[in-house]
């Protein structure tokens, strides 16, 4: 028995190989260790504004297998509608609201994913933004003015990064966790379509009665100047930063409030600092004790869309930005993740993704609006975003 | 019980898990009231929100139909609601604090606190009161230290109080504690 000293990577690159051929569907997630590879799906699961609710109130059988799970996505659209926001008609490609899948195989893969495509990847590099920056700035300050009346206290304006390439996203998605180790980043590879996704944001962790959700609001950018204490002095003294971070807080709050026992509601990590190979993020930490007659149908529709990519408070600012979007989010901003069978769940809030559908790649990005933010900063907070996604196309 | 009545805001159910430490919680959003719940209720809580109180003639209705007839209490929007209800006038701020911890300061008027008395407070509030304003029975009761801006009020003939901070805030320091006080008061 000498197999297990056989090198790890050598295992990943065969085995990361032969799945990319195999023309088989396949999703990876990142874990704590490393990431997790499912496949050999005997289940897909197209969902709408009505099967949704179904899918989430059915019951399954755990046999106590590790791929007792749907594994999935919901896009931003269905999530709206769960929670009773209409979307008025906009510009849509008709990429599904939201698939899940019933895995038969999950394989476990270290940090260091090694695979190099066969395929060549027909890439174009200049993409086209939807929103250039005069009208940013023109939505920027009709959000200033809904600010001051007090509809909203920060709205997240989304823009769009579009070209036309037809992508390895296995390639794509190791070379991004080259550069960018994010702890939520996970890549889905179907017949039709892929997503590749750097995510650094969880909003569900759920394992028994137990939930948590880990908002990040605040981002700096690594150099060699900076250190941990550094970035957190940084987000500690930027007053805008911590307004903005404390009112996610509080919402965050509030929406595990709606599942969770009276009392139960704590944050155990205040605005503490998270250190990533590029970035320092600002961080919170909320957990809570679920209530016993909680279902996943509440839990889905307390939480999201997460809060931190949308604004706050969440219905009012939802309906300000669904009038000014003309184009379906699609998958920005919408959760993935996996739901067991025993109803344990995790899921994060997709973002830093690219979704490749009918040989278009789309990448979102927004940024925030508050009242003392600035049109000019935001829309280049808003490219330099996108650029690590666009990058890629290199 | 207490009935809180919710404004579509993302920080009600804060709200509603403060009071749950103290009594039996109904919340329902304010398009959608019970009736039952309404008249069973021992105290009516006006939720924070956003907009402004003329944007909710039907949480001013119930105001004025439980006024001097149960305990009534307004956050943020709420405390803003009960005033406009009363004829004050709800006005833009230069500065706007949303997500902002400051200091507020307890003034002579307040009988259930201790004049000068300091508190550290979470606010998220666009709009004010407009000052002077002279309503019988309606004192303001707590000031921001720096602007002065109106922070609470107590109506103690009535029981009806009012916060323009938010008491259950993370970063409202001892939020609970001013919760009891007006639940007890």
């Amino acid at each position: 028995m000498r197999d297990f000293k056989q090198p790890k990577k050598l295992i990943n690159k065969n085995y990361l190989n032969k799945i990319n051929n195999s023309k088989k569907a396949f999703i990876v997630y990142k874990t704590i260790k490393g990431f997790d590879l499912y496949t050999d799906f005997s289940k897909k699961i197209i969902l709408n504004n009505k099967s949704i609710i179904k899918f989430l109130r059915k019951k399954n059988n755990s046999k106590n297998k590790n791929t007792d799970l749907f594994i999935g996505f919901f896009g931003y659209e269905i999530l709206n509608n769960l929670i009773g926001v209409k979307l008025p008609k906009q510009k849509s490609i008709n990429f599904p609201k939201g698939i899940f899948y019933k895995p038969e195989t999950k394989i476990n893969l270290k940090n260091n994913l090694i695979f190099n495509s066969s395929k060549i990847n027909k890439i174009n590099k200049n993409f086209k933004i939807n929103i250039n920056q005069n009208s940013y700035t023109k939505i920027f300050n009709r959000f200033k003015k809904k600010i001051k009346s007090g509809e909203t206290y920060q709205i997240k304006i989304c823009t769009k990064y579009k070209n036309k390439s037809s992508i390895d996203p296995l390639d794509f998605f190791c070379r991004l966790a080259k550069t960018n180790l994010a702890p939520e980043a996970f890549m889905i590879k179907d017949k039709n379509f892929s997503i590749i996704s750097c995510s650094p944001e969880n909003l569900i962790t759920k394992k028994g009665l137990s939930i948590s959700t880990k908002p990040i609001a605040g981002t700096l950018r690594k150099n060699n100047k900076l250190n941990k204490s550094k970035a957190l002095k940084f987000f500690r003294n930027n007053i805008k930063e911590t307004k903005e971070h404390n009112m996610i807080v509080d919402m965050e709050r509030n929406d595990l409030s709606r599942i969770c026992v009276p009392g139960s509601v704590k944050l155990k990590k205040e605005k503490t600092v998270e250190e990533y190979k590029d970035l320092y993020h600002y961080v919170s930490l909320i957990t809570g004790k679920l209530k016993k007659n909680i279902k996943n149908l509440d839990i889905i529709r307390a939480m999201m869309p997460g809060g931190s990519v949308i604004g706050c408070p969440k219905i009012s600012t939802l309906n300000l930005l669904n009038h000014q979007e003309k184009e379906n989010r699609n998958i920005y901003t919408g959760s993935f993740g996996f739901i067991k069978f025993n109803g344990d769940m995790r899921f994060n809030i997709i973002i830093r993704s690219i979704l490749n559908y009918k040989n278009i790649s789309e990448i979102s990005v927004a940024s925030g609006v508050v009242i003392d933010s600035n049109a000019k900063h935001e829309f280049n907070e808003n490219f330099i975003k996108a650029k690590a996604l666009i990058d890629l196309y290199k | 019980m207490i009935y809180v009545i919710d404004h579509k805001d993302s920080f009600t159910h804060n709200v509603v898990h403060q009071l749950s430490l103290f009594d039996k919680v109904e919340c329902d959003d304010f398009s959608k009231i019970n009736k039952s719940k309404l008249n069973k209720a021992t105290t009516i809580v006006f939720s924070p929100g956003p907009g402004s109180p003329k944007d909710y003639p039907l949480s001013s209705k119930i105001y004025n139909q439980f006024k001097g007839k149960k305990r009534i209490i307004g956050i943020c929007l709420g405390f803003q609601q009960i005033l406009f209800s009363e004829g004050a006038n709800i006005v833009e701020q230069s500065k706007i604090y949303h997500g902002f911890q400051s200091n507020i300061i307890v003034n002579k008027s307040s009988k259930l606190f201790k004049a000068g008395h300091r508190f550290k407070v979470g606010r998220y509030h666009s709009l004010k009161l407009q000052e002077p304003f002279k309503i019988e029975n309606f004192d303001i009761t707590m000031r921001c230290a720096i602007s002065g801006a109106a922070m609470s009020f107590e109506n103690n003939i009535d029981k009806i109080y009012g916060f323009q901070f938010h008491p259950e805030s993370f970063l409202t320091i001892n939020g609970k504690l001013l919760i009891k006080k007006i639940l007890s008061a």
